[in-house]
């Protein structure tokens, strides 16, 4: 097992809480994209290249996800940096599914805690609402930071459990444990349906389709360039 | 049955319906019944900029709503009724035949409403009205996103 | 009227507060307070009620809540009449949401996304990824800025400025690029992901995505493709672990 160090642990809960609070608080600058969060996460672990293909097969699944108004979706941010301390950990074949799988479950999990934020917030506003509406700038103010300091402790909460689990995967998965190594392969396989159906149902219907349809024969045809 | 989703939402259009069930169930018509809307055209302005450029909208008042429900419902356009209220949606069911199904989308907290689902909040009034519309034969559920799971009116309350 | 710059500042963590209950309605809200404040001295009573209007529910695309803010905000100095802002408030909520959604939300983020995923398995790196970055967030600075002083400059007149200006253009156009480049990257990303193990790898991955496929068409509202891949491994963990 690779070591890692208090320091870049102590890192990656930073990035992870970071990446948590861009999702829906601030600043929504990209950061929460798993392609994005886990390549950092890589580099902060002296690992880009794994850091970028945990990210690249989660990035497929989040491509799936159409976040508009209120409707419930997963998560990808903090668990993508989770993701990557354990596929860079595991460092052998395999290590890149098992540590997507991870991001997938945590994924899954932190979307219910954002669920759980917009009650807590809601609960608050409600018990505000007379000030509110007698126009009190000190009610809004304090239901803003609330929110705020509720969504930062959500997120390192999510960091903290996606990180703890990396860690217990790589001590538990230590040397001579074999992977799955059909893992891989699989979560590709689902992610690149999960990314076509994303790209299929924002076309919508007719000539649009058409564009998704030219885009996919380019793509196809630059594969054998990427082959060895 | 080219009226193909009949939905109460009280952001009338917006992401969700557009991008999540008009452009899923190939919508090329969106008729918005409301009175306020039917007879202000600045809001219609509004309103239809949100429209994307494959879709159309009418813009339309409850009674004219009425008046047009059998031609839209056996014409060939894949058509999305959307009203803001409760009501208004009753209104334009009241006594058709072969009652269809409504999709409860957003209706949001105003005083005296309470949560029965994050993005359903009813009084007990309105809740009560939906079971007398579903006691005539229309199937009422809710659900803001294709793909989320509709929740029957029994859940809500 | 004054406070722009911190109203800039408050509007990139509008929503800070979401909730069922209100929405961005607090973010609103807490955004708006520097620049009623003016209000505070010459009109108290006017101030009291803008205040309470300004954290009414709200729900819009984060980046273009600055359009509704600065023309609410217009509407209460030049004394409109409370419900008339109601009603525009309303009304700004669904092309402001809509609007937002189809040009960011379905159109650039998946665009930049899958530029860099094709990038990067082209061999371009983490930097492609940087530029993405900071390219995306300064083109977002740069719209949250253009939408407030476009609310501010045009008030109730704001449907008017929004449908005369770009916003609609590229939501009609964006849809193109989208479905190219999100096409594009698929593949490419597949193969770059696939290529160590090619061979039973592609076989497998190939199997999958088929599967998943016809599962997700089939399958029920419930089955997201997380859940699939989540299923799917767990039939693989308990293969390994069984298996002869």
């Amino acid at each position: 097992m690779i070591t890692v160090s208090v320091g870049a642990v102590g890192l990656l809960l930073l990035w992870g809480t970071a990446v948590g609070l861009d999702l829906v608080s601030v600043p929504q600058g990209l950061l929460s994209r798993p392609l994005v969060s886990a390549s950092v996460a890589g580099w902060l672990l002296g690992d880009v290249g794994t850091g970028l293909q945990v990210g690249a097969v989660l990035e497929l699944f989040a491509l799936d996800v159409l976040p508009v108004g209120a409707s419930r979706y997963p998560e990808y941010g903090p668990a993508a940096v989770g993701a990557t301390l354990l596929a860079v950990g595991l460092a052998r074949a395999g290590g890149v599914g098992v540590g997507a799988l991870l991001g997938l479950v945590i994924a899954l999990f932190a979307g219910y805690t954002l669920d759980w934020l917009r009650h807590a917030n809601a609960r608050d506003v409600h018990r505000r609402a007379d000030d509110l509406n007698d126009g009190s700038g000190l009610a809004i103010r304090n239901l803003q930071w609330a929110g705020l300091r509720r969504d930062v402790a959500r997120s390192a909460g999510v960091t903290v459990v996606a990180l703890g689990l990396a860690l217990l995967g790589r001590v538990l998965l230590d040397g001579q444990v074999p992977l799955p190594r059909a893992l891989t392969p699989v979560l590709v396989g689902v992610g690149v349906t999960a990314a076509l159906s994303g790209a299929i149902r924002n076309a919508g219907r007719g000539r649009r389709l058409l564009w998704l349809g030219i885009g996919l024969a380019a793509g196809l045809a630059l594969v054998p360039g990427l082959l060895p | 049955m080219p009226i193909r989703l009949f939905r109460i939402d009280d952001r009338l259009i917006h992401g969700q319906v557009v991008l999540g069930w008009a452009r899923a169930l190939g919508i090329v018509d969106i008729v918005l019944v409301d009175d306020g809307v039917a007879a202000s055209p600045w809001e219609q302005d509004l309103y239809r900029m949100a429209v994307p450029p494959e879709m159309q909208v009418e813009f339309v008042n409850t009674e004219q709503a009425r008046r047009k429900l059998p031609e839209w419902r056996d014409g060939t356009m894949d058509v999305l009724l959307l009203t803001g209220e409760i009501e208004t949606m009753v209104r334009v069911l009241a006594g058709v035949p072969d009652p269809p199904s409504v999709n409860l989308g957003g209706i949001h907290h105003r005083a005296g409403r309470t949560e029965r689902l994050p993005y359903v909040y009813l009084t007990d009034e309105e809740l009560a009205e939906l079971r007398r519309l579903e006691a005539s034969g229309v199937r009422v559920s809710a659900e803001d996103v294709p793909g989320a799971g509709a929740v029957g009116l029994k859940a809500l309350g | 009227m004054t406070g722009e710059g911190r109203a800039l500042l408050r509007l990139m963590v509008i929503q800070g507060a979401w909730s069922y209950e209100r929405m961005i309605g607090v973010g609103m809200g807490f955004a708006a307070q520097p620049l009623l404040h003016d209000l505070e001295a010459a009109t108290p009573e006017r101030h009291r009620e803008a205040t309470a209007r300004s954290s009414e529910f709200f729900n819009c695309h984060p980046y273009l809540a600055g359009l509704a803010l600065g023309a609410s905000v217009r509407a209460e100095h030049d004394g409109v009449a409370g419900a008339q802002i109601q009603r525009l408030r309303t009304a700004l909520c669904s092309p402001l949401g809509a609007l937002g959604d189809q040009v960011f939300w379905a159109g650039l983020v998946p665009i930049l996304m899958s530029l860099a995923l094709a990038a990067i398995a082209l061999g371009g790196g983490g930097w492609v990824l940087a530029a993405v970055v900071v390219g995306f967030n300064l083109f977002r600075a740069a719209v949250t800025r253009w939408a407030l002083r476009t609310g501010l400059e045009s008030g109730m007149q704001v449907g008017r400025a929004v449908s005369a200006s770009w916003l609609p253009r590229a939501a009609a156009k964006v849809a193109v690029p989208a479905g190219l480049t999100a096409g594009l990257a698929i593949p490419l990303t597949a193969a770059w992901l696939l290529a160590p193990g090619l061979g039973g790898d592609l076989l497998i991955a190939s199997a999958s995505a088929g599967v998943a496929g016809v599962l997700l068409r089939f399958g029920g509202a419930r089955l997201t493709s997380l859940r699939v891949a989540l299923l799917f491994a767990v039939l693989i963990l308990l293969w390994t672990r069984f298996a002869p």
